[in-house]
C-alpha cells in the first residue's frame, strides 16, 4: 500500500508523508492480536486433530498382537505379559516403570503388575509363549507343554502342541458354536412357548375368573406344554453333553513363566498364538481376526473382552425406529412453516420454540421420555394390554421404542431446520411454473417441490441420525443396560421386540470406562468402540455435507 | 412448539406435588373402648382396621375400628402392676417396669391372614369391598371380590427379669440392637441402672434365658433430690437423658458401657414458669422432642459446635435446639410419624397441629367437632395415612395425605438444618445405608456445580472459538476458509460421551502428572504467539506481503514453542510458585503463598499492561517513531513487547508481595486440594465441546456483515485488523451475544462429560481442583434407581425442570438477538 508512483518527486513533505503511512500501518495492523487470533483457530484445530490422532491410534492399536517379553527381576522374580504402559519417573535421569498385564487370573489373582525398569536384570522374548485368550478368566501367558487327547500325551514338545492346537481348534470351536446355540436360541424358544402358556391362564383368570372353563382349558394347556419342555430341554441337555463330552477331550497343558502347570481345556481357547515368533503376515492375520470378533461376535467377561455385536445392533436399530418417527413429524413442520404459513407473531414464536428445543439439555428429554413415554404411555398401554404380565412391565419401563421416540424429539429440531432449508432452496420460480400450469398447492408441493427438496431432506435425516446414534444421556434413563441378553429383532415372533431395553455403542463406552471392575483392561477396548462410534457419527456427518454441498452447486446451475 | 409446552408441562405436572399442601380428609369419631381407665399406650394396624391398648392392669385390649368395642382381652402379668413402659416407633418391642422392681420384655404384633370367599360366611360375604366385618375376636375386611384380609392380635412376652432393686420401677426405655437389647431403668430408690440383657436359646429346650449385665448411672452427681419424670435413651444406646417438669434435662454419655458419665446439663423450657409437659424422640431416637406449658414445641439434637475442640471425640457433643415451633396452648402430646420426620402437637385446648419437623411445613392444624377437653393421646397410623386423636370421650380419625412434606420452596433452596449439624447448611444427599436416613434435598449444592462447570468451560472455551471466529471470517483466505470451517463444525458431532471418557482416563491422569506443565502453558503459548508476531513484523515488508496467504500456516509455528516453553518452564514454575511440589503445596502441607499469587495475578497485570500501553505508551511511542523506518520500528516493537512482559512479571510480584505481607492464602479460594477428576478437566473438556458452536454461529454471524461496510472501511484506510475491531465486530456483537449465550446453554445441559470426568461429589467451593456435581449428572446417576413418584423422584424431575427453564431462558434471549441482529444486518 506504499508504492510511490511518484518515484521522481523527491521533495520532503512527500517523503515524510510515505514514511508516517509505512509506520502507522505497522501499528494500525496490530499483527499481534491477529496472532492471537489465530492462535485460537490454530488451537482448536490442533485440539480437534490431536483427539482424532489419539482416538485412531490407541482404537487401531487395541488388536495389534505385541510382543510378550519375560522379564527377570533382581529378586528372582520372573513376571511375563504384554507391556501396556511405560511411565517415567519426574524427578530422576534415568529408569521408571512398565505396567506388565500378566493375566493368568485364575493362578495369580491379578491382572497387572507395575515393574520397576532398574529391577530388570533379564529381558527374554521366548519364542514359544503363547498367549490364550480364554472365555472365562481372560488372557493366558505360558508355554505349551503337552497336548492330551483323551487323557493321553499326542504332543510333548511346543512346536508339536501348537500343531495339534491348530488342527484340532477349529472343530472345537465350532462345538462349542453349537453349544451356545443351543443354549441360547433352542433353551429360548422353549422357554418362550412355555411363558405364553402361562401368561395365558393369567390372562383368562383375569378375564373370566379363577375356575371358569377357559381358566381351567388354559391350565390345562399350561400342563400340558410343561411337560412338553421337560422333554424338550432334557432333548437339549442331552445334545449339549454330547457336544461337551468331546469337547472335554481335547485339552493343553500349560506351564507359567513361574513354573505352574496348568490344563487348559481347548473348548475354552477362543484364539491362541505364540507371540514372539509370528512374522507380519501372522500378526495381521490375528490383528483381523480380532477385529472382526469384535464387530460380530458378543462380549464376554463382563464387557471387557470379545465383541460388541449387539451394541452395535441395539443403536443401528434404535437409529432406523428414530429415523422413521422423525421423518414425517419434521418434514409436515417444515412444510407448514416454509409453504403454508404466513408471517407472523405465531409463526416466529413457533421458530422461537423449535430452536428451543434444539438447546434444550438431552438429559431433559431423558426425563421427559421417561416419565412421559414409560411411565404415562407404557403404563398406560401395559395396562390395557398386557395385563396379564402385570406387575411386570412390558411397556412400562426403559426400552428401544421409547428411546427411539425420545430421541426423535431431541433430533426433530435437525429434521425441521434441514428440511426448511432444502425448501427454501427449491427456487420459487418453479413454484410459479408448476401453478402457472395449472396444479393445485398440493399437487405442486407433491410433484415438484419435494422432489427438488429431497436431497435436502435426507441431509436432515442423516444429520438427526448422527446425532442420535451419538448421544447417551436420554438412553441410561429411557433402555440403554450395560448387557441386554436379548436382541430387540429375532426369530420368534412378532420378531421385532420394541419393549426390550437394548445396548448402545455410547452407553457401553459409559458402562465400560466406568463401571468396569478391570478398568485397565478394559481401556483398550473403550478406545476401540470409541473409534467405532466416532467413525460411524462422522461418517453419517461426512455424507451429509457432501450431499448439501452437491445439492447447492446443483442449484446454483439450475437456478434461473 | 407443541413438544417443547409438552415437555415443560409433564416436567409441571410431576413437580407440583411436591409443593402442594398435604390434605386432610374426612374424619371418623368412635366411642372410646374403655371407659374410665387411660390407656398407656395405643397402637393401630396398617391397614386401619383395629387397635390395641395396654391398660395400667397389665391388660392388653383389642377393638375393632369399625364401631370402637373391644374385640379381646388379655392379662399378661396378672399378679404384677405396670409401673413403666416404653415402646419403639418402629418395631413392635416393649419393655415394662413392674411395683417389684422387675421388667419384662414383649412384643405385639398384627398377625395378617388371607381368606377366598369360599372360606367366609354369608354375613362376612355380604360385606361390599372396603368394608369392614369382624369374625370372633378377628376383624376381617373384603379387599376384592375374591378375596378378605383378617387382622388379629398376637402377643409374645417373656419371663420377667429381675431387677437391681426392689423399689418400683418408675421410668424406663429400651433399644435393641442386633440380638441384644440396652435398656435403662429408674426405681423409685433412685436406682439408675443401664443394662445390656442377651437372650440365648437353648437348643435342647428351646427355652428362651435372658442374661443381663448392669452398669450404674451416677444419679447422685445430677445433684437433684426429687424424682425425674422422663426419661431417653438414644437411639445407638451411646445417651441417656433425664428430664424433670422443670426442663431440667441431664444427658449420659454411655458410650462406654462400663463408665457411664454426665455429658451436659440442658434448661429445656427457658421461657420463666414454664413446665416441660412431653418428652420424646423423633424418628431415628436421635432428636428429642419437648413440650411445654407455654404451648412451644422444641428439637434437640447433638451436634459439635463451635466451642468444641476440632479433632476431638464426640464428648463434644451438645444439644441445640434447631426447631422451634410455637403455639398458643400448652402441648399435651406429641406423635412422631414412623416413616418421616413429621410430628403432631395436641394441646390443651383440643386442637393440634401436624408439622414436618426439619423444613418447617405446617400441614395443618386439627379442630376437634365440639369443646372435648385437651388431647390425650396423638398418633400416627402405620402408613402416614391417618392422625389419630384420643379425647376424654372420644377417639377422632382423620384421614390424611401428607404429599411431600420434606420439601418446600424454602428446603429446596435455602440452608436447612439437617439432625447432626451444627448449623443449616446446603445439602443434597439422596440416600443413605440406613432406614432411619432423613432424604437430603437441596438443590443449591447441584445449580451451584451447574454454575461452575459452566463458567470454568466458559473461561476456556469463549475466547478461543471467538478469537479463532474473527480469524476465521477476517483474516482467512476463502479456500482455507472452506477447508477449515467443516472441520471445526465436524468437532460438534463428536459424542459427548467420547469427550467424557477421554477426559476421564486420559486426561485427567495426565493432568495430574504434569499439573505444572498445564498451567504454565496457559501463559506460554499466548506469549509465544505474540513473540510469532513481533517477529513476523520484522521480517521484510515485501516479504510479509507477498507470504500473507500462508500467515495461517506460521501461526503453527509457536505451538511447539509455546508447550516447550511450557515444560521448560514448570519446573521453575513449580519451584518458585508453589513450594516445589504443588499437590502438597494446594493440599496446604508446604507454606508461601507470594509465587501463587504472582502466579494468579499474571492476567490481571497482563491486562492492565495491555491498556495502559493502548492508552498511554502508544501515543508516545507513535510520536517518538514518527520518522523511523518500518523495520527498525518493528524491531523497537519487539523491544517494548519484552519490557512489557518483564513489567509484567514484575507488576504481578508486587502485588503478590503486597497480598503475602497482608497474610493472605489463595488456597481456599480458586484454589485449594487437588483431586484427580476436577473442574479444570471438566473446563478444558467441556470447553472444547462448546468451542465448534460458539464458533460457528459467531463466524456466521461476522460473515453477514454486509461487504460493502467492510470495502468501505478498507477503502477508507483502515488495515483489516482495525476494520474488524472497529467496524465488523460491533455490527455483529449481537449475533456473538446469542453465539455464547447458546454454548452457555449447551454448558449448563451437558451431562456425559460432567458425569464422567467431575467426580459427582455434592460440595460447594470454588476451587478449580476439586470436583462437583451437576443437575444433569444428578439426574443421570439418580433417576434410573429413584422409585416413581417419591419426594426423590419428583425432585429430580424438578432439577430437570430448572435445566429446562435455564436453558429455555437462555436460548430465547439468544433467538431474540439473533432474530434483532438479522433484521438490523438486512437493513444495513
Amino acid at each position: 500500500m506504499t508504492t510511490t508512483t511518484k518515484n521522481d518527486v523527491k521533495s520532503e513533505p512527500v517523503s515524510r508523508r510515505r514514511r508516517k503511512r509505512s509506520r502507522a500501518s505497522l501499528f494500525s495492523q496490530g499483527e499481534p492480536m491477529v496472532w492471537l487470533t489465530g492462535g485460537g483457530l490454530v488451537i482448536s484445530l490442533l485440539m480437534i486433530v490431536g483427539l482424532l490422532v489419539l482416538v485412531l491410534f490407541h482404537g487401531m492399536g487395541t488388536f495389534w498382537p505385541s510382543e510378550l517379553p519375560r522379564f527377570v527381576t533382581k529378586d528372582g522374580q520372573v513376571v511375563m505379559g504384554e507391556v501396556t504402559r511405560q511411565q517415567r519417573y519426574e524427578d530422576e535421569d534415568s529408569g521408571g516403570r512398565k505396567l506388565v498385564r500378566t493375566g493368568n487370573f485364575d493362578l495369580s489373582g491379578e491382572h497387572f503388575r507395575w515393574i520397576d525398569d532398574s529391577s530388570i536384570v533379564d529381558r527374554t522374548l521366548p519364542p514359544w509363549a503363547l498367549v490364550i485368550e480364554r472365555t472365562e478368566w481372560g488372557i493366558f501367558y505360558g508355554f505349551p507343554k503337552a497336548f492330551i487327547f483323551e487323557g493321553e500325551t499326542v504332543a510333548a514338545d511346543p512346536a508339536g502342541v501348537y500343531e495339534k492346537y491348530q488342527e484340532y481348534h477349529k472343530e472345537v470351536s465350532e462345538r462349542r458354536e453349537r453349544r451356545r446355540k443351543l443354549e441360547t436360541v433352542d433353551v429360548g424358544k422353549v422357554n418362550h412357548v412355555l411363558e405364553k402358556a402361562r401368561l395365558a391362564i393369567k390372562s383368562a383368570e383375569l378375564k373370566y375368573g379363577k375356575g371358569s372353563p377357559s381358566w381351567e382349558r388354559a391350565t390345562k394347556a399350561y400342563e400340558a406344554a410343561e411337560q412338553r419342555a421337560t422333554e424338550d430341554f432334557k432333548d437339549i441337555r442331552l445334545k449339549i453333553d454330547a457336544l461337551n463330552r468331546s469337547n472335554a477331550r481335547y485339552v493343553m497343558l500349560m506351564e507359567t513363566a513361574q513354573g505352574q502347570e496348568k490344563q487348559v481345556p481347548l473348548a475354552g481357547i477362543v484364539r491362541a498364538y505364540p507371540a514372539n515368533s509370528l512374522d507380519f503376515t501372522g500378526r495381521t492375520t490375528i490383528y483381523l481376526a480380532r477385529w472382526i470378533e469384535f464387530l460380530v461376535d458378543e462380549p464376554r467377561e463382563a464387557n471387557s473382552e470379545g465383541g460388541v455385536y449387539p451394541a452395535i445392533f441395539g443403536t443401528v436399530v434404535m437409529t432406523l425406529i428414530m429415523s422413521l418417527a422423525v421423518m414425517p413429524f419434521g418434514i409436515m413442520a417444515a412444510l407448514y412453516l416454509r409453504e403454508y404459513a404466513r408471517a407472523g407473531t405465531i409463526i416466529s414464536i413457533v421458530r422461537i420454540s423449535i430452536n428451543n428445543l434444539a438447546g434444550v439439555p438431552s438429559i431433559v428429554f431423558g426425563v421427559f421420555g421417561l416419565g412421559f413415554f414409560c411411565y404415562f404411555i407404557g403404563a398406560s398401554i401395559d395396562q390395557l394390554f398386557f395385563a396379564e404380565h402385570l406387575p411386570n412391565p412390558t411397556y412400562g419401563k426403559g426400552g428401544v421404542l421409547w428411546a427411539a421416540l425420545t430421541l426423535a424429539l431431541l433430533t426433530l429440531p435437525v429434521v425441521i431446520v434441514a428440511t426448511e432449508e432444502a425448501l427454501s432452496a427449491v427456487p420459487n420460480s418453479m413454484r410459479e411454473g408448476s401453478y402457472a400450469c395449472g396444479a393445485s398447492k398440493w399437487q405442486t408441493i407433491k410433484r415438484i417441490i419435494l422432489p427438488r427438496a429431497m436431497p435436502g431432506i435426507m441431509t436432515g435425516m442423516i444429520l438427526a441420525m448422527a446425532r442420535g446414534a451419538g448421544e447417551v444421556a436420554p438412553l441410561m434413563l429411557v433402555g440403554a443396560v450395560k448387557l441386554a441378553p436379548e436382541l430387540p429383532i429375532d426369530g420368534i415372533f412378532p420378531y421385532i421386540h420394541a419393549e426390550r431395553s437394548f445396548m448402545h455403542l455410547g452407553f457401553h463406552i459409559y458402562d465400560l470406562g466406568f463401571q468396569s471392575q478391570n478398568s485397565e483392561a478394559a481401556k483398550p477396548m473403550v478406545f476401540s468402540t470409541t473409534l467405532l462410534l466416532i467413525g460411524i457419527v462422522f461418517l453419517l456427518n461426512v455424507v451429509a455435507v457432501r450431499l448439501r454441498t452437491r445439492l447447492r452447486k446443483k442449484f446454483e446451475s439450475a437456478a434461473f | 412448539m407443541a413438544a417443547v409446552s409438552t415437555v415443560f408441562v409433564l416436567l409441571l405436572w410431576v413437580v407440583f406435588p411436591l409443593i402442594r399442601p398435604a390434605s386432610l380428609g374426612s374424619e371418623h369419631q368412635l366411642e372410646p373402648p374403655f371407659r374410665n381407665v387411660t390407656p398407656l399406650h395405643t397402637q393401630i394396624d396398617e391397614y386401619r382396621t383395629m387397635g390395641w391398648s395396654l391398660l395400667p392392669e397389665g391388660r392388653v385390649a383389642a377393638f375393632g375400628l369399625d364401631d370402637g368395642t373391644v374385640l379381646e382381652q388379655r392379662v399378661v402379668f396378672p399378679d404384677l402392676k405396670i409401673t413403666a413402659e416404653a415402646f419403639s416407633l418402629t418395631s413392635p418391642d416393649m419393655i415394662l417396669g413392674f411395683e417389684n422392681g422387675n421388667v419384662a420384655f414383649g412384643k405385639v404384633t398384627f398377625e395378617t391372614g388371607f381368606l377366598d370367599r369360599q372360606e367366609v360366611s354369608d354375613e362376612v360375604a355380604s360385606l361390599s369391598v372396603g368394608e369392614l366385618g369382624r369374625i370372633g375376636s378377628a376383624m376381617v375386611q373384603r379387599i376384592s371380590r375374591e378375596q378378605f384380609r383378617t387382622q388379629r392380635l398376637s402377643l409374645s412376652f417373656a419371663q420377667a427379669v429381675q431387677g437391681d432393686s426392689d423399689s418400683p420401677v418408675i421410668l424406663v426405655d429400651q433399644i435393641i440392637d442386633g440380638t441384644d437389647r440396652v435398656y435403662v431403668v429408674f426405681h423409685e430408690d433412685r436406682t439408675f441402672r443401664l443394662v445390656r440383657a442377651e437372650e440365648r436359646e437353648n437348643m435342647l429346650t428351646g427355652e428362651l434365658t435372658i442374661s443381663t449385665e448392669s452398669a450404674t448411672l451416677p444419679f447422685a452427681a445430677a445433684d437433684r433430690e426429687d424424682l425425674p419424670s422422663f426419661l431417653a435413651l438414644s437411639g445407638l444406646g451411646d445417651s441417656a437423658s433425664i428430664a424433670w417438669p422443670d426442663g431440667t434435662l441431664v444427658r449420659y454419655n454411655t458410650r462406654d458401657f462400663n463408665r457411664p458419665y454426665i455429658q451436659e446439663i440442658v434448661d429445656l423450657v427457658p421461657e420463666p414458669g414454664g413446665t416441660l409437659t412431653v418428652l420424646r424422640f423423633l424418628l431415628g431416637r436421635t432428636t428429642l422432642l419437648t413440650g411445654d406449658s407455654t404451648g412451644t414445641v422444641r428439637a434437640w439434637f447433638p451436634a459439635r459446635t463451635s466451642s468444641t475442640v476440632p479433632g476431638s471425640d464426640e464428648d463434644h457433643l451438645r444439644l441445640l435446639t434447631a426447631h422451634e415451633f410455637k403455639g398458643d396452648s400448652p402441648v399435651t402430646a406429641i406423635a412422631s410419624s414412623s416413616r418421616m420426620r413429621m410430628i403432631g402437637v395436641g394441646r390443651q385446648d383440643g386442637s393440634s397441629d401436624i408439622i414436618h419437623v426439619t423444613s418447617h411445613k405446617k400441614m395443618g392444624t386439627l379442630h376437634p367437632p365440639a369443646a372435648s377437653g385437651p388431647v390425650l393421646d396423638m398418633m400416627f397410623a402405620p402408613k402416614d395415612d391417618a392422625v389419630i386423636l384420643g379425647y376424654r370421650d372420644g377417639i377422632i380419625t382423620w384421614d390424611l395425605d401428607p404429599g411431600h412434606p420434606e420439601t418446600t420452596f424454602r428446603s429446596l433452596l435455602l440452608p436447612v438444618w439437617y439432625e447432626g449439624a451444627a448449623a443449616p447448611e446446603h445439602v443434597w444427599q439422596s440416600s443413605a445405608g440406613t432406614d432411619d436416613f432423613e432424604p437430603k434435598f437441596g438443590l443449591i449444592p447441584l445449580i451451584f456445580g451447574t454454575l461452575k462447570a459452566t463458567i470454568y468451560s466458559l473461561l476456556f472455551g469463549v475466547p478461543i472459538a471467538l478469537m479463532a471466529a474473527v480469524f476465521t471470517s477476517e483474516f482467512l483466505t476463502p479456500r482455507t476458509r472452506s477447508r477449515v470451517k467443516p472441520v471445526v463444525e465436524l468437532m460438534a458431532s463428536l459424542p459427548s460421551v467420547v469427550l467424557g471418557f477421554l477426559a476421564a482416563l486420559v486426561f485427567a491422569p495426565v493432568v495430574a502428572d504434569m499439573l505444572t506443565v498445564f498451567l504454565a502453558v496457559f501463559v506460554t503459548m499466548p506469549l509465544s504467539f505474540l513473540t510469532g508476531a513481533y517477529l513476523w513484523q520484522t521480517l521484510p515488508h515485501g516479504w510479509t506481503i507477498r507470504m500473507q496467504n500462508w500467515r495461517f500456516w506460521f501461526i503453527f509455528i509457536p505451538v511447539p514453542m509455546g508447550m516447550g516453553l511450557a515444560f521448560l518452564a514448570a519446573p521453575i514454575l513449580e519451584g518458585v510458585c508453589f513450594g516445589g511440589d504443588i499437590i502438597s503445596w494446594l493440599d496446604g502441607q508446604l507454606p508461601g503463598t507470594w509465587g501463587a499469587w504472582t502466579f494468579l495475578m499474571l492476567p490481571l497485570t497482563a491486562m492492565v499492561a495491555a491498556w495502559l500501553n493502548g492508552v498511554r505508551v502508544s501515543p508516545w511511542v507513535r510520536r517518538l517513531t514518527s520518522d523511523w523506518s518500518r523495520t527498525r520500528c518493528a524491531w523497537f516493537d519487539l523491544a517494548r513487547f519484552g519490557v512489557t512482559v518483564f513489567a509484567i512479571l514484575a507488576g504481578s510480584g508486587a502485588l503478590g508481595g503486597i497480598l503475602d505481607l497482608l497474610g493472605l492464602d489463595p488456597r481456599g479460594g480458586v484454589f485449594g486440594t487437588y483431586v484427580q477428576r476436577n473442574s479444570l478437566i471438566v473446563g478444558f473438556v467441556m470447553g472444547f465441546a462448546i468451542i465448534p458452536i460458539i464458533y460457528t454461529i459467531s463466524e456466521d454471524a461476522l460473515s453477514a456483515v454486509p461487504e460493502h461496510l467492510r470495502s468501505a472501511s478498507l477503502g477508507a484506510g483502515a488495515t483489516p485488523w482495525q476494520t474488524a475491531v472497529r467496524i465488523i465486530i460491533p455490527t455483529a456483537m449481537s449475533g456473538l451475544f446469542s453465539a455464547i449465550m447458546i454454548g452457555l446453554g449447551r454448558a449448563v445441559g451437558e451431562t456425559m462429560i460432567v458425569l464422567m470426568a467431575a467426580g459427582n461429589t455434592p460440595i460447594m467451593e470454588m476451587n478449580i481442583f476439586n470436583g462437583f456435581r451437576t443437575l444433569s449428572a444428578n439426574i443421570a446417576v439418580e433417576l434410573p434407581e429413584a422409585v416413581v413418584n417419591s419426594t426423590h423422584y419428583r425432585t429430580l424431575f424438578l432439577a430437570a425442570l430448572v435445566l429446562f427453564l435455564m436453558t429455555f431462558v437462555l436460548n430465547t434471549l439468544a433467538e431474540i438477538v439473533r432474530l434483532r441482529f438479522r433484521k438490523r444486518a438486512s437493513e444495513l
